[in-house]
C-alpha cells in the first residue's frame, strides 16, 4: 500500500508537472493568424476606402432617372418601383458602414495625431464627407457622429444624426480639411487613385463638394446655402478638365480594380454582347434615348448602341429606348433596343467621374441665376458646363468618346440658356442638361432632381408599385436596423417621418 | 478517440448560389459494418472524460475488435438499397402554362412563361408551344418529379477477418460503398480499410492499436439554396402543362445553356446535371495507439495517442455558356485538417473496509487542431469550355490556417457501498488557446449518485429493479474560432495598388474581436428513476433534466452602422429543461415467438434567457429573398422563425393599399418555433423462429417550418391556392389604410391577378406550416438462414433482411413536402428551401459469418 501511494504520487506529480508547465505554453503563437497582421498601413486602407466609396452606388437609380429599364420586375425596380423589391433600396446603407466608413475611421485614427500626416488626414476627411453625403442624400437622417465606432468605443447601436446637423458638420469638415492641406508635407501618393496625392486638386475637390452640398440646402435653409456656395466658389472649385475628380481603374484582374458601374452592367446584363440574351433584361429607357435623339445630342452614339446583325451599331437612326411599362415578359423586339456602348459606358478601365467640371459650372450657373455669384453670367456658365460635359466623354472612352470640337460648338449654339425666360425656365434648362451631363452618376442626378424638380420626368404607375406611382423621395433604412438598432431607429423615424419611400429628407422638405 | 465531424469549407447556406453544395461531414466516413455499438452520453456527466466539447453530449461509437477464437472469423456483409422521392407535391392542373390567361403559341411566349402556370384552362388544345419549340397538346403533366429524378441506389459490400488468441487479437475490414443519387449524375464512392489490434505483452503490459484509411469521392453533389445551379428548382417551377424532359439535354450544339424561362438565374436543371461539374476527393487517415501498464495490482497507467487527418480536394465548375454567368466561374478548395489527442491517465481500483469499492482516475489530455485551407476562386474562362484554374481571366488564391489547442487535466472517483449506493465525482480543468491568457482556463466539477432501492429495501415481488439517480454537473466550454481575441488586418486581393482591410470572418464580414472572452459554463441537474417489473417484462426509465448555459460565447449580429457586422461576447444565457421517458415491455414470450416493445418520448423546453445587454434578438439565417428569417429572440425558445403577416385591423379585416390593391404587410414578428419540443419513437420487435421483424415509428411535434418551395410555387401559379379569381376575377374585401371599407375585384388582365398572387411572397405566414409528423421510419424483416442444417463450408451464421426507411408518412401537416425537408446540416433548421427531395428507401441485406 505504501508503495502504491508512492508510485501514484510520482505519476500524479509527473502529470501535474507536465500539464502545469505546458497548460498554456505556445498558446499565443497558436492563436496568431499567420495570414493577418496587427499593423495598419493607412495608405492601403485608404485606397480600399476609395474603391468602396466609389463603388457604393444604387444602380437601379439609373432606372429611376429613366436612363435604363428592364422588362424583368426585379432588375426593373428602379424604373417600376415594384412593392416586392423595396429591399433593394437598403444596399447603399448596408454597404457603406462596414466598408468605406469603417475604413476611413481606421485611416483617420492612424494619421490624425501625426503632424507630418496632415495631408493624409485632410484627404481622408474630405473623402469621408463625400461618402457620408452620398449616404445621407439617399436616406436622410443616418448614423454619423457615432458611426463606425464598434471596435474603438464599443458603440453597437449608433444614434442617427439629423440631416441638418450632418450637413453642418460635413461643410465644416470640408472647410477645415481644405485649409489644412499643406503642399510641403507628404501625401498618399500613388495610393490615392483620384489625384495621386496632389494637394491643390484635393483642395478644389473639397470646395467643389462644398458647392454641391451648399446648393443642396436651397429649399431647407437658403441663407446657409448662400453662405456655403459663396465660400466654395471663392475657395476655388473644379473647372478644368485636368482637375476632375476621377477614380482610375484597370481592364483586367480583380473585380475591385475595375470600373464598378461598367462591371455591374457587364455582369448583370451585357456580358453576352449580342443584344438579345441580356441576363437581367436590361436596356436603355425610351425617355433618355428619345431626349438625346430629339435634341440631336452628339453624345447619343458615344453612349448607345443597337445590336444590328450581330454587330454593335452606333447609328443615330437605329437608336431606340425600351419602355418601362413591360410587365415581366421579354418583348419580341428586344434586340432592337439601345443598350450601353461597350467602348465607353461598359469599358472596364474607364475612370469613374466623381466630380466633374460640368457639375461645378451648372451649380455656378444656378448661383449666378440666384444672384449669389457674379464672376460670370449664368448663360456663359451654362455653356461652359455643356462644353465640359461633352468633352468629358473623351476622358471616359478615349477616341470612342471624343466628340469633335465642331460638334460641341454646334450643340452649344443650338442650346443657349433662355435668359429671357423666368428663373424657373432657366432652372429647367440647367437641370435637364445636368441630367444628360452627369449621367451615369444617377445618384447625384436623383438628388438634384429631388431638389429642383428637373428634369421634368413623368413617374411610372406600374401595377403593384410601392409608391402609388410617384417618384421615390428617399431610400429605406434596412429592416435589420429595426431589430438591431431599435431605439436609434425609432428616434430617427419620429424625427424624420415614416421609413417610407415618399418621406422627404430635410433638404427636400 | 475524438474524430473530426466538420464539413470542409463549411455547410451550404440557404440562399447561396455558386458552389453551394453540402460537401459531407466527418461522421459519414465510418463504415457501418465496423461499428459494434453506438452510445449517446448525455450532458454534463460525459464531460470529465471528454471535455468541453461534450457539453452537449457525446456520440460514442465503439468499433469492432478482434476476438480470441479458433481459426479466422470471416464476416461478409452486402447491402443494396434503392431511393425514391418520398413526397410528390399537390399542384393545380386546371390552368396551364402561360401568362394572364393566355396559352403560349410561340417559342418566345413559351420561354417567357416557362415557369408560369397562369395560362388558359387546360383543355387539350393542340396549338400549345413548348420551350422545345414544338407544339404539344395542352394537357396536365403530372409526372415531372418522377421523370426528373431517378431511382437512387447504394450498394455496400464489406468483409472483415478477425481472430486471435489469448495474447493477441486482430480485426481487419475492407468496405466499398457505391452510391448513385436520385439526381442523375450524382455519385458518391467510399472505400474504407480498418485494422484493429490488441495484445498482451506479458502479464502487465497491454496495447491496442487502430488504423483506418478512407478514400471518399463525391461527384456532382447537388447544389442547394438559390436557383442558380440548384437543379431541384426545375421540376418545382416548370409550368404544369410542360414536360420537364422538353428541357433536356439543357444545352445547344455549342454547349450553351438553353433558355426555358424568363429568369436566367433559374437554371435549366438538365444543363446543371450535364454541364456543371463538382468533384471532391477526401483521403482520410484515422489512427490510435494506446499502451497500458499495470504498475501495481489495481493501478494501471495508460497512454493514448490518436489522430484524425484528412486532405481534401474540391473543385466546382460553373461552366461557360451558363445563361446567368456566360463566362463561367471556378471554385476550388484544398483542405488539410487534423485533430491530434494525446492522453495519459492512471486508474486505481480497490475495495476497502469490507463494503466499499473505489475506482479513481486522474489524467491529462492535449488536443491539437489544425486546419489549412487554400481556396482558389476565379471567373471567366479565357478559352471557353476549358475548365482549368490556369484558364481564368481573374483569380484569387487565399490561404487560411486555423489552429487551436486545448490542454486538460482531469480526475474522477467512483465509490460504491455494498453495490447498493454509488457516488461519482469528477473534476476537470481545461486551458484554451483561443482565449486570452488572462482568462483562458476553467475548472468544472460534477457529482452524481444512485441508489438501488430494490436491493436496499424490501420491495413487492413484482419489482425486479428499482433505482433512483441524481446528478449535478458543470461543463466549461471555451472554444470560439481561432483568432477571435485580436483585431487584425488582411490584404485584399488587388491587381493594382495594395489594399488592406479588417480581417474578415468566415462569412466575409467584419467581426469585432474581444480580448476579454472567457470560457462559458453550462450547469445541468438531472434526476431519474428506473424500474424493472414483472420478471423484467415491463420497464420504465424516467429522467428530468435542467440545463442552464451562462456566459455563452455568442457571436452577435450588430447594427452594421457600427462598422462591424458582429461582435463576439460572453453574454448568452440559455435554459433547456425537459423530460425523457423510456418504456420497455415484453408482452409475449411463448415458445419461439417473442414480442418486444419500446417507446420513448422526450419533451424539451428551451428558452433564450439573455443575448446581450439591450439586445433582444440575433439573426441566424435568412431564406432566399429574405422572405423568412431565423432568429434567437430573448424570452423565446431557441431558433424562432420570424416573418410578416398580412396586416389586419382590430376586427380581423385585411388592410389593403388602395394604390396597388395589395394587402399591407405587417412588421416582422415571431411566427413560430423551428425546433420541435416533443419527440417520440415506438419500436416493435417480433421474433418467430428464424424470422425477425422490427418496426420503428417516430414523430416530432410542435415546430413550424417555412416553405420557400410553396412560396415560389405560389408565385408561379402552381398551387391550388392560386386558383380563385382566374376565371371571373378575385374579389378583395377588407378595409383600406384609412379604415374605410375596401371592396374591389381584380382580374388576370394586365397581370394584375398574377402580381397579386406573386406578392404573397412578402407575407411569410402564408407559407408557414406545422412541422409535426409521424413516420413509419424503419422496417426490417430478417431471416436467419438455418446454416447448421445446410452444412456447406463452415458457415456459422447467415441472414438476409429486407430493410426500408421512411416508408410512409403517417401524419403530416405539410401537403407539398416532407416536413423534415431541410437542405443543410447548419443552423437553418425551420426552412424548407428547395433542396434535394427526401427519399423513401428500401433494399436487401445479406450477412454471412464463417
Amino acid at each position: 500500500m505504501k508503495n502504491i501511494l508512492k508510485y501514484t504520487g510520482a505519476v500524479l506529480g509527473m502529470i501535474g508537472m507536465v500539464s502545469l508547465q505546458s497548460c498554456d505554453k505556445d498558446f499565443e503563437e497558436t492563436n496568431t493568424n499567420p495570414d493577418a497582421t496587427g499593423r495598419v498601413i493607412p495608405q492601403y486602407v485608404f485606397t480600399k476606402a476609395q474603391y468602396d466609396g466609389t463603388s457604393n452606388m444604387l444602380n437601379f437609380l439609373l432606372g429611376t432617372m429613366q436612363y435604363t429599364t428592364s422588362y424583368n420586375d426585379v432588375a426593373g425596380f428602379g424604373s417600376k418601383y415594384n412593392a416586392a423589391q423595396i429591399s433593394q433600396t437598403y444596399a447603399a446603407f448596408n454597404n457603406a458602414y462596414p466598408n468605406e466608413i469603417n475604413e476611413l475611421g481606421i485611416v483617420i485614427k492612424a494619421v490624425k495625431d501625426d503632424e507630418s500626416k496632415i495631408n493624409l488626414y485632410a484627404e481622408a476627411r474630405i473623402w469621408r464627407v463625400y461618402c457620408f453625403s452620398r449616404l445621407t442624400d439617399l436616406y436622410g437622417d443616418i448614423p454619423y457622429s457615432q458611426a463606425g465606432l464598434g471596435y474603438d468605443s464599443s458603440v453597437y447601436k449608433p444614434a442617427y444624426d439629423p440631416q441638418q446637423a450632418i450637413y453642418a458638420n460635413m461643410l465644416a469638415e470640408l472647410e477645415a480639411a481644405a485649409q489644412s492641406l499643406d503642399p510641403a508635407k507628404p501625401t498618399f501618393g500613388a495610393a490615392d487613385l483620384i489625384y495621386g496625392g496632389a494637394t491643390d486638386k484635393w483642395k478644389k475637390f473639397a470646395y467643389s463638394l462644398m458647392l454641391r452640398l451648399g446648393m443642396r440646402m436651397t429649399k431647407a435653409d437658403a441663407n446657409a446655402a448662400r453662405t456655403w456656395v459663396t465660400k466654395a466658389i471663392a475657395g476655388g472649385v473644379i473647372t478644368a478638365d485636368a482637375d476632375i475628380a476621377k477614380m482610375s481603374y484597370l481592364s483586367a484582374g480583380q473585380d475591385i480594380n475595375k470600373n464598378p458601374l461598367a462591371l455591374n452592367l457587364w455582369n448583370s446584363d451585357y456580358i453576352a454582347q449580342n443584344g438579345n440574351t441580356n441576363t437581367e433584361g436590361g436596356k436603355y429607357q425610351d425617355v433618355f434615348i428619345t431626349y438625346l435623339k430629339n435634341t440631336n445630342d452628339p453624345r447619343l452614339p458615344v453612349i448607345s448602341v443597337v445590336w444590328n446583325n450581330g454587330v454593335p451599331d452606333t447609328s443615330v437612326a437605329l437608336q431606340k429606348g425600351m419602355p418601362a411599362t413591360l410587365t415581366n415578359a421579354k418583348p419580341a423586339n428586344f434586340v432592337s433596343f439601345s443598350e450601353p456602348n461597350p467602348k465607353t459606358i461598359l469599358l472596364l478601365n474607364s475612370p469613374r467621374l466623381v466630380f466633374t467640371a460640368a457639375e461645378s459650372y451648372f451649380l455656378m450657373a444656378e448661383a449666378a441665376l440666384r444672384g449669389w455669384y457674379n464672376g460670370a453670367t449664368a448663360s456663359a456658365l451654362y455653356q461652359n458646363g455643356i462644353q465640359a460635359a461633352l468633352r468629358q466623354w473623351a476622358i471616359i472612352g478615349g477616341s470612342a468618346g471624343t466628340i469633335p470640337a465642331a460638334a460641341i460648338n454646334n450643340y452649344v449654339a443650338a442650346n443657349p440658356l433662355n435668359t429671357a425666360g423666368t428663373f424657373d425656365d432657366q432652372m429647367k434648362q440647367i437641370y435637364t442638361q445636368f441630367w444628360v451631363s452627369i449621367f451615369p452618376d444617377a445618384q447625384e442626378v436623383f438628388a438634384s432632381f429631388r431638389r429642383t424638380g428637373y428634369p421634368a420626368l413623368a413617374p411610372n404607375n406600374y401595377a403593384g408599385n410601392a409608391t402609388g406611382g410617384k417618384f421615390f423621395r428617399r431610400m429605406l433604412y434596412p429592416l435589420t436596423e429595426q431589430t438591431l438598432n431599435t431605439e436609434s431607429y425609432a428616434e430617427a423615424i419620429s424625427r424624420q417621418g415614416e421609413n417610407d419611400l415618399l418621406t422627404r429628407v430635410w433638404w427636400d422638405k | 478517440m475524438p474524430i473530426d465531424n466538420t464539413v470542409p469549407g463549411g455547410a451550404p447556406t440557404v440562399n447561396g448560389t455558386t458552389s453551394n453544395v453540402d460537401k459531407g461531414d466527418g461522421i459519414a466516413g465510418i463504415n457501418l459494418d465496423d461499428i459494434e455499438s453506438i452510445t449517446v452520453l448525455k450532458g454534463g456527466t460525459a464531460a470529465a472524460l471528454y471535455g468541453s466539447r461534450a457539453s452537449n453530449g457525446v456520440i460514442l461509437i465503439t468499433t469492432k475488435k478482434g476476438r480470441a477464437q479458433r481459426g479466422i472469423g470471416v464476416e461478409y456483409n452486402s447491402t443494396f438499397t434503392m431511393d425514391n422521392v418520398a413526397v410528390i407535391p399537390d399542384f393545380q392542373y386546371e390552368y396551364g402554362q402561360g401568362l394572364d390567361g393566355v396559352m403560349p403559341t410561340t417559342l418566345a411566349a413559351a420561354q417567357a412563361s416557362g415557369r408560369r402556370s397562369w395560362g388558359a384552362p387546360i383543355d387539350g388544345s393542340t396549338n400549345y408551344m413548348g420551350v422545345d419549340g414544338k407544339t404539344h397538346p395542352y394537357v396536365a403533366q403530372k409526372r415531372n418529379f418522377q421523370n426528373f429524378y431517378q431511382t437512387g441506389t447504394t450498394f455496400t459490400n464489406s468483409i472483415a477477418f478477425s481472430g486471435g488468441g489469448e495474447n493477441f487479437t486482430y480485426r481487419f475490414s475492407a468496405a466499398d460503398l457505391n452510391s448513385r443519387g436520385i439526381l442523375p449524375g450524382t455519385t458518391y464512392k467510399r472505400k474504407t480499410f480498418n485494422v484493429a489490434l490488441s495484445g498482451k505483452l506479458g502479464s502487465r503490459l497491454n496495447f491496442e492499436a487502430l488504423a483506418q484509411y478512407n478514400l471518399e469521392q463525391g461527384h456532382n453533389r447537388t447544389g442547394a439554396g438559390d436557383a442558380l445551379g440548384n437543379p431541384n428548382w426545375t421540376p418545382l417551377e416548370i409550368a404544369n402543362t410542360a414536360d420537364v424532359r422538353w428541357l433536356a439535354p439543357g444545352y445547344d450544339s455549342a454547349g450553351n445553356e438553353t433558355i426555358w424561362n424568363d429568369a436566367a438565374i433559374a437554371s435549366n436543371g438538365y444543363f446543371v446535371i450535364n454541364k456543371w461539374k463538382e468533384d471532391d476527393v477526401k483521403n482520410r487517415f484515422i489512427g490510435q495507439a494506446s499502451v497500458s501498464y499495470e504498475l501495481f495490482k489495481n493501478l494501471v497507467v495508460k497512454g493514448t495517442v490518436s489522430r484524425d487527418f484528412y486532405n481534401y480536394n474540391y473543385v466546382n465548375i460553373l461552366p461557360t455558356g451558363t445563361l446567368y454567368t456566360p463566362l463561367g466561374e471556378y471554385v476550388g478548395l484544398k483542405s488539410d485538417l487534423s485533430e491530434t489527442n494525446s492522453m495519459l491517465n492512471v486508474t486505481y481500483r480497490t475495495r476497502f473496509a469490507e463494503h466499499f469499492g473505489l475506482t479513481a482516475m486522474v489524467g491529462a489530455n492535449s488536443r491539437k487542431y489544425e486546419n489549412k485551407d487554400l481556396s482558389m476562386t476565379g471567373k471567366q474562362y479565357i478559352i471557353p469550355y476549358f475548365y482549368s484554374f490556369s484558364n481564368l481571366a481573374s483569380s484569387t488564391t487565399r490561404p487560411f490556417t486555423g489552429r487551436s489547442t486545448t490542454n486538460s487535466v482531469f480526475g474522477s472517483a467512483d465509490l460504491d457501498f455494498k453495490n447498493l449506493f454509488f457516488l461519482t465525482f469528477t473534476a476537470r480543468e481545461d486551458w484554451f488557446s483561443t482565449l486570452s491568457p488572462k482568462n483562458n482556463h476553467i475548472f468544472y466539477p460534477s457529482v452524481g449518485g444512485s441508489l438501488i432501492l430494490s436491493d436496499a429495501f424490501n420491495m413487492p415481488s413484482f419489482i425486479n429493479l428499482a433505482k433512483i439517480r441524481g446528478s449535478w454537473a458543470q461543463v466549461g466550454g471555451g472554444a470560439p474560432d481561432p483568432y477571435a481575441i485580436n483585431l487584425t488586418y488582411s490584404n485584399v486581393p488587388s491587381s493594382g495598388q495594395p489594399l488592406l482591410n479588417v480581417t474578415q470572418d468566415q462569412s466575409a464580414q467584419n467581426a469585432i474581436s474581444n480580448p476579454n472572452l472567457k470560457p462559458y459554463t453550462s450547469t445541468t441537474y438531472e434526476a431519474g428513476v428506473e424500474l424493472q417489473t414483472f420478471n423484467n417484462r415491463l420497464g420504465i426509465d424516467f429522467t428530468y433534466y435542467n440545463r442552464k448555459t451562462t456566459d455563452d460565447i455568442v457571436k452577435t449580429t450588430i447594427s452594421s452602422t457600427s462598422g462591424y457586422s458582429s461582435v463576439i461576447m460572453n453574454v448568452g444565457e440559455l435554459r433547456n429543461h425537459g423530460i425523457e421517458l423510456l418504456l420497455t415491455a415484453k408482452p409475449v414470450r411463448r415458445g419461439n415467438f417473442s414480442w418486444n416493445v419500446s417507446y420513448n418520448m422526450a419533451y424539451n423546453e428551451s428558452k433564450v434567457v439573455e443575448l446581450a445587454p439591450g439586445l433582444t434578438s440575433v439573426q441566424i439565417a435568412s431564406s432566399v429573398g429574405g422572405w423568412g428569417l431565423l432568429q434567437h429572440i430573448k424570452g423565446q425558445p431557441y431558433g424562432t422563425i420570424v416573418g410578416t403577416r398580412m396586416k389586419r385591423d382590430a376586427q380581423g379585416n385585411v388592410i389593403f393599399n388602395r394604390g396597388n390593391h395589395l394587402p399591407v404587410m405587417s412588421d416582422l414578428m415571431p411566427l413560430g418555433n423551428s425546433v420541435a419540443p416533443y419527440t417520440m419513437g415506438l419500436t416493435n420487435e417480433f421474433r418467430y423462429g428464424n424470422f425477425g421483424l422490427n418496426v420503428l415509428i417516430d414523430g416530432k411535434f410542435g415546430n413550424k417550418v417555412f416553405s420557400i418551395f410553396e412560396l415560389y410555387a405560389t408565385r408561379m401559379g402552381k398551387l391550388k391556392s392560386t386558383l380563385p379569381g382566374r376565371d371571373k376575377g378575385l374579389q378583395l374585401t377588407g378595409v383600406d389604410q384609412s379604415g374605410a371599407p375596401y371592396d374591389t375585384t381584380i382580374t388576370q388582365a394586365g397581370g394584375v391577378l398574377r402580381n397579386y398572387y406573386d406578392n404573397y411572397k412578402v407575407y411569410s405566414e402564408l407559407f408557414l406550416h406545422d412541422g409535426s409528423f409521424i413516420k413509419l421510419r424503419q422496417v426490417i424483416l430478417s431471416y436467419n438462414i438455418p446454416v447448421n442444417k445446410i452444412k456447406i463450408a463452415k458457415i456459422q451464421s447467415a441472414s438476409v433482411s429486407f430493410v426500408a426507411r421512411n416508408l410512409f408518412i403517417l401524419y403530416r401537416e405539410t401537403k407539398n413536402f416532407d416536413p423534415e425537408q431541410s437542405f443543410t446540416n447548419s443552423n437553418a433548421q425551420g426552412f424548407e428551401s428547395i433542396g434535394l427531395p427526401r427519399t423513401r428507401s428500401y433494399g436487401l441485406n445479406l450477412t454471412i459469418k464463417l
